[in-house]
C-alpha cells in the first residue's frame, strides 16, 4: 500500500485542509501502519508526566548530606595518609642524622654549634666589608653620576607606578 | 530576574536552601525523564537523585546564558543513557520485562473504564519506548513530555538540529511499528480467550 503523502503528513504534524483530513481519515481506515502512527502521535501528545513519590527533596537533602559526610571522611583519611607518608619520608631521609643524634648527642650538637658560629662569622665579615665599601665609594664617584643614577631611578619608579595603574584599570574594566 | 535565576545565583554562591528550591521546582520533569528512559520507578528515583547531585557538584560550571531546565535535563538524559548502556553490557536486558512494567494509575480519574483504557495506552507506549535506542528515546521524551524545542534537544543531547529531526522521525516510525505489532498480539490474545487454550 502506498503511504504517501499520509505518512509524511503524520510525521511532520502538518496542518491539513478539510479535504486532506478526509483523505487521511479514509486512508487510516484501511492502513494499519499509518493508523498505528496516528495512534502513537495521539498517545505521545496526551502522555502524562510521571511524578516522584512525596518527599523527593527531603530524600535528596539526606543523600547530599551523606555524600558530603563521605567526602569529608575521605578527605580526612587522605590527609592523614599524606601526612604519615611525608613524615615517614622525612624520618627515612634524616635517619643517619637522627641515628648519630641518638648515639652521641654531644658531638653532633658541638658540630652544629661550630657550623652556626662559622656562618655567623662569615655574615659579620661580609657586613663589615660592605660598610667599608659604602664609606669609601662616595668619594670615588663624581656628583653628576649620582644625579644621573637618581634621575634614572625616579623615572623608572614613575613608569612602574603608571603601568601598574593602567593594568589595574584594565582588569577592573574587564 | 526570575525566581529560578535568583536561586541559581544563590546556589552558585553556596546557598543549599536555594538549591533545594530548584530541586522542588524540577523534580517532576527530571523524574519523568528518568522514568520514561529507564522504565522503573526505583531506578528513576535513583537516577533523578543522582542528576541533582551531579548538578549540585557542577553548578559552578553552569553557563547562565543557557536554560537551567535544559542543562538539568541534559545531565539526566546522559546519566540515563550511560546507565542503559552499562545495563546492555551486562546480561540483563530491560526489553525482557517490558510487558511486566506497570504505569502509575491516576486515582483521581472519574471514569474507571476510560482510565483503564488510558492506562493500557500509557503502558503500551512505555513498552514501545523501551525498545528505542537510548538517544532516540531521550529525544522523544524531551520533545513530547518536556515540550523542548529541537534546538534545546540538540543542545542537551549534543547533536545537530537536523540529527534531532531525523532521530525524532525515525523514533516515531519505530514506535508506530512496535505499536502495530503489539496491537496485533493483543487482538490474537483476545481471539483466543473464549476457548482458554490455544489447543482448541
Amino acid at each position: 500500500m502506498d503511504h504517501r503523502p499520509f505518512e509524511d503528513w503524520l510525521l511532520n504534524n502538518q496542518n491539513l485542509s478539510v479535504d486532506e483530513t478526509r483523505q487521511l481519515n479514509s486512508h487510516l481506515q484501511e492502513c494499519s501502519s499509518c493508523s498505528a502512527l496516528a495512534e502513537v502521535n495521539l498517545a505521545l501528545k496526551s502522555a502524562k508526566m510521571a511524578a516522584p513519590a512525596a518527599g523527593f527533596a527531603d530524600r535528596f537533602q539526606l543523600r547530599l548530606e551523606a555524600q558530603q559526610k563521605a567526602l569529608r571522611r575521605r578527605n580526612f583519611w587522605g590527609f592523614l595518609l599524606l601526612t604519615c607518608s611525608v613524615l615517614t619520608g622525612l624520618v627515612w631521609t634524616a635517619w643517619p642524622v637522627l641515628k648519630s643524634l641518638v648515639q652521641s648527642p654531644v658531638d653532633l650538637l658541638a658540630s652544629w654549634l661550630s657550623t652556626v658560629v662559622s656562618i655567623w662569622a662569615s655574615v659579620e665579615a661580609l657586613f663589615q666589608g660592605g660598610r667599608v665599601i659604602l664609606k669609601v665609594l662616595p668619594g670615588f664617584i663624581p656628583v653628576y653620576v649620582w644625579i644621573v643614577v637618581l634621575l634614572a631611578a625616579g623615572g623608572w619608579s614613575l613608569l612602574w607606578v603608571f603601568s601598574l595603574m593602567k593594568f589595574t584599570k584594565i582588569t577592573q574594566g574587564a | 530576574m526570575t525566581d529560578e535565576m535568583a536561586w541559581v545565583h544563590q546556589a552558585q554562591k553556596g546557598d543549599d536552601e536555594a538549591f533545594t528550591n530548584l530541586v522542588e521546582m524540577y523534580q517532576k520533569p527530571v523524574y519523568n525523564l528518568c522514568y520514561r528512559m529507564l522504565g522503573d520507578a526505583e531506578g528513576a528515583e535513583d537516577a533523578a537523585q543522582e542528576t541533582f547531585l551531579k548538578a549540585y557538584q557542577n553548578l559552578a560550571r553552569y553557563d547562565v546564558e543557557r536554560s537551567f531546565a535544559t542543562w538539568l535535563l541534559s545531565i539526566a538524559a546522559h546519566h540515563c543513557i550511560d546507565k542503559l548502556r552499562r545495563k546492555r553490557f551486562s546480561s540483563f536486558s530491560i526489553d525482557e520485562d517490558e510487558e511486566g512494567q506497570t504505569e502509575i494509575p491516576d486515582r483521581s480519574a472519574p471514569d474507571p473504564e476510560t482510565e483503564a483504557v488510558r492506562q493500557q495506552t500509557r503502558e503500551r507506549l512505555q513498552g514501545c519506548l523501551q525498545s528505542l535506542d537510548p538517544t532516540d528515546r531521550a529525544a522523544v521524551i524531551m520533545r513530547y513530555w518536556q515540550d523542548c524545542s529541537e534546538v534545546e534537544i540538540a543542545q542537551a543531547l549534543k547533536l545537530t538540529v537536523p540529527a534531532v529531526k531525523s532521530r525524532l522521525h525515525r523514533a516515531r516510525r519505530t514506535l508506530a511499528d512496535l505499536w502495530e505489532e503489539k496491537e496485533k498480539k493483543s487482538h490474537m490474545r483476545h481471539e483466543r480467550k473464549p476457548y482458554g487454550s490455544p489447543a482448541f
